[in-house]
């Protein structure tokens, strides 16, 4: 080997740590809210890291076809973070207090796939999406109503078509979204 | 000193004779001797057999299994709650995820509609 090449080898892996640091990170650092936590009626606070959502899969029958179809989902997933809050008056919290999530959501990466705004309901969705090699690691979903607001961060290769399939159950009512795709899709960034 | 020795009868002394001849201490034979001494080390000799030798690492395998075992079923009983929780988490989580989807897209499909309705030549 020349010296050269021994240097370029050296070099390179001198940079690998660097090049592995700067890939672009799915997961978000949600804040705690815990002022908000406290002033809110209701909360949903969900943290699942691989080994629960392996854990929880080992809990899921495949056949059943709820559990089935939810195992399908969480298949490929790395982990799910799920802030929700719900307040008795209106604006109990600011846009401030969304604004660090929504700071790392400018970050390279994510790109928004949607984003809603209802003058009607007040009701505010973003969906941003971080894709690495054309295929999604990472969702992020920012829903702000008068007296709600929600953060859903999902880590891992996200397959919006069998998330869609879960509608229906769980108590979420089933809606025709034939329709939508184009519609959503005219919303991409 | 009684009032039976004070008033000893000619009756009283031959019972009491008898009774001493038939009551005196009498050396056992070598024979019984050694036969008792014989049995008494046959029987200390079954009794250290019996117990000692296996009675205590029993004891103490018997106790750890029951020790081992009631670890496993805590860890197993922990293992499964927290397995259901994680379960149920896994399902709030994607019930409020849908929920917020529909609300986008629904918001989404509002729009279309009203953009449609509203360009007659489309």
């Amino acid at each position: 080997m020349t010296i050269g090449k021994s240097l370029l080898l050296v070099g390179l892996l001198a940079l690998a740590p660097v090049l592995v640091l700067s890939a672009p990170d799915p997961r978000l650092v949600l804040p705690e809210f815990t002022a908000l936590s406290q002033k809110a009626t209701e909360s949903v606070v969900i943290t699942l890291d691989p080994s629960l959502l392996s854990m929880a899969g080992r809990f899921l029958d495949g056949g059943d076809p709820k559990d089935a179809a939810t195992l399908e989902v969480i298949k490929g997933l790395k982990g799910i973070y799920v802030r929700s809050y719900t307040f008795d008056q209106d604006a109990a919290y600011s846009q401030a207090d969304l604004d660090a999530v929504r700071n790392q959501l400018s970050a390279p990466g994510w790109s928004r796939l949607v984003q809603t705004r209802s003058k009607k309901t007040h009701a505010d969705v973003d969906i941003y999406i971080m894709v690495v090699d054309k295929s999604a690691v990472g969702l992020a979903l920012i829903a702000s109503e008068p007296r709600e607001f929600t953060i859903v961060n999902i880590i891992g290769s996200i397959d919006l078509d069998k998330l869609r399939k879960l509608q229906g159950q769980f108590g979420v009512p089933k809606l025709d979204l034939d329709a939508a795709p184009s519609a959503a899709a005219g919303k991409t960034k | 000193m009684n009032e039976f020795d004070d008033k000893p009868s000619s009756g009283d002394e031959q019972l009491e004779s008898q009774l001493r001849d038939a009551l005196r201490a009498v050396a056992p034979s070598e024979a019984f001797s050694e036969a008792l001494l014989a049995r008494l080390a046959s029987e200390r000799t079954r009794r250290t057999g019996r117990y000692s030798g296996w009675w205590l690492p029993a004891s103490l395998a018997a106790a750890v299994l029951v020790a081992v075992g009631a670890v496993e079923h805590l860890k197993a009983a922990h293992e499964r709650e927290m397995g259901l929780e994680a379960r149920r988490e896994v399902i709030e989580a994607l019930r409020v995820t849908n929920q917020k989807l529909d609300l986008a897209y629904q918001a989404v499909r509002t729009q279309s509609t009203s953009l449609s309705e509203g360009d007659p030549g489309a």
